[in-house]
């Protein structure tokens, strides 16, 4: 029991760690793509190419150090069509939801009414996902295609460092032709407490290297939506938690630090997945909810309309569902998958760019207040 | 000397990111009067985010921003540029 409880009391301190530093930078990968499309502001996504490049460097250097073959693979699972379509579904519905599955958890720490509802959409969601498992499975084989393998360098047969290296080259010209886009917004030194958005990529690459150490695979959380969803239907309806197929797959996880595999699912039970994601969790909503209790910013904010509030309701549910749709959130498609060159990641990244547009036009037209309708 | 008059300009409990379209609404609204220093707009927000793109956004179009913390959230203050 012991090297569990020492995997859960760390990953609660990377939590915490993640959880601050998002508070106070506002990383939110939401607004990097939503932002682009409606503003066509850059400094989101240059932040987001900072995090996923010096990731591909720092997870290749543990992986090399550690010695082991790969590590993360069984995550994003063979390439499949579907994937597109998931992340597609995914971007729309974190554009309505006003933030990611990670972006709700450090935004209800600091306080925000609207993530709770983003919260419950999210497990929703994943519950709704439990209904449609079997018949999303079967269409997920028929559309898997090229060789069965997760990642570019496993595809081309290349070693993993000529990717990263055209990476660093691809990311060292973008910042040599055009620095401006890289630096800090200007008066940003002006608010007590704030990290510019590139400060905290920087940082979060090491949250997740510690993350790939300490679990030997990045940062992950939506698993635990389902839990909470399987959970609460132990409560109400355990006959049909019992019936639905997708609460009862499981999967060995292995950590570094943890002798043997632990089962991993998300059936109702205290298993790899509780043990790495839930201190995760708690870490993020307690570790924004200190950091803005200790620049004395932390109260509970206004109540929004029910048009804003429906739309994040809606915008969670999308997400809970997508996530499992496309074997992943964004977090850990972007920040886990792209350093890495899994092709699951590259396709849920083609379908959340027209998903955060088409999320964009939605919101626009159906959700802002009614003289913003353009 | 002209006193310059405040206009306020309230922002709560607002999904991302209609705090800046609503606040660069009453910017445009005002513009004129903001750029002869005629007036200063005080926009108030609950919103951590905006505090980074609202003065972002009015340094782009010429104005000049000032951020100060309150007790109920943020105060964005927009006047005239300084050049």
């Amino acid at each position: 029991m012991f090297p569990v409880l020492t995997t859960m009391l760390l990953g609660l301190f990377l939590g915490l760690l993640a959880g601050a530093i998002m508070q106070r930078s506002d990383f939110c990968m939401t607004a990097t793509f939503r932002d682009f499309f409606l503003f066509r502001s850059t400094t989101l996504l240059a932040s987001l190419l900072i995090l996923v490049t010096l990731s591909a460097i720092l997870f290749e250097l543990v992986r090399t150090l550690a010695g082991t073959e790969s590590f993360a693979l069984p995550v994003f699972g063979v390439p499949s069509l579907v994937t597109v379509f998931g992340g597609g579904l995914f971007g729309v519905g974190m554009v309505l939801a006003g933030g990611c599955v990670v972006g709700t958890l450090y935004r209800l720490g600091s306080g925000s009414r609207l993530a709770l509802w983003a919260l419950i959409g999210l497990i929703a969601g994943s519950a709704l996902y439990a209904e449609i498992h079997p018949f999303w499975s079967t269409l997920k084989k028929m559309t898997s295609f090229g060789p069965q393998t997760v990642t570019l360098p496993q595809w081309s047969g290349l070693p993993p460092w000529v990717f990263v290296l055209s990476l660093m080259v691809a990311t060292g010209l973008l910042i040599f032709w055009r620095p401006q886009t890289f630096a800090p917004l200007p008066g940003w030194r002006e608010m007590k407490g704030y990290i510019p958005p590139l400060y905290a990529a920087l940082a979060l690459a090491g949250v997740g290297a510690l993350s790939v150490i300490l679990y030997g695979r990045s940062l992950g959380v939506t698993t635990s939506y389902a839990k909470l969803a399987a959970h609460l239907e132990q409560l109400l309806i355990p006959g049909h938690l019992a019936a639905t197929p997708f609460f009862q797959t499981q999967t060995p996880i292995v950590f570094p630090f943890v002798p043997g595999p632990l089962i991993a699912g998300p059936g109702p039970t205290f298993d790899g997945i509780a043990v790495m994601q839930y201190p995760l969790i708690i870490g993020i909503i307690l570790g924004s909810a200190l950091s803005a209790w200790q620049l004395g910013e932390w109260r509970w904010s206004a109540a929004a309309n029910w048009r804003q509030t429906s739309s994040v309701l809606v915008g969670g549910l999308l997400m809970g569902l997508a996530s499992r749709m496309a074997a992943g959130c964004n977090i850990q498609h972007l920040w886990g998958g792209l350093p890495i060159f899994s092709v699951q990641s590259l396709l849920f990244l083609a379908g959340i760019l027209p998903g955060v547009w088409l999320g964009g036009r939605l919101l626009i037209r159906w959700v802002l207040p009614e003289n913003l309708r353009r | 000397m002209n006193k310059v008059k405040i206009e306020k300009f309230d922002v709560y409990g607002q999904v991302c990111p209609s705090t800046l379209l609503l606040a660069l609404r009453e910017v445009n609204r005002l513009q004129d009067e903001l750029h002869r220093g005629e007036v200063q707009l005080d926009i108030r927000t609950d919103n951590r985010f905006a505090t980074a793109t609202i003065p972002n956004a009015v340094r782009n179009m010429g104005f000049d921003a000032k951020v100060r913390k309150e007790e109920d959230g943020y105060l964005i203050q927009v006047c005239a540029g300084r050049d």
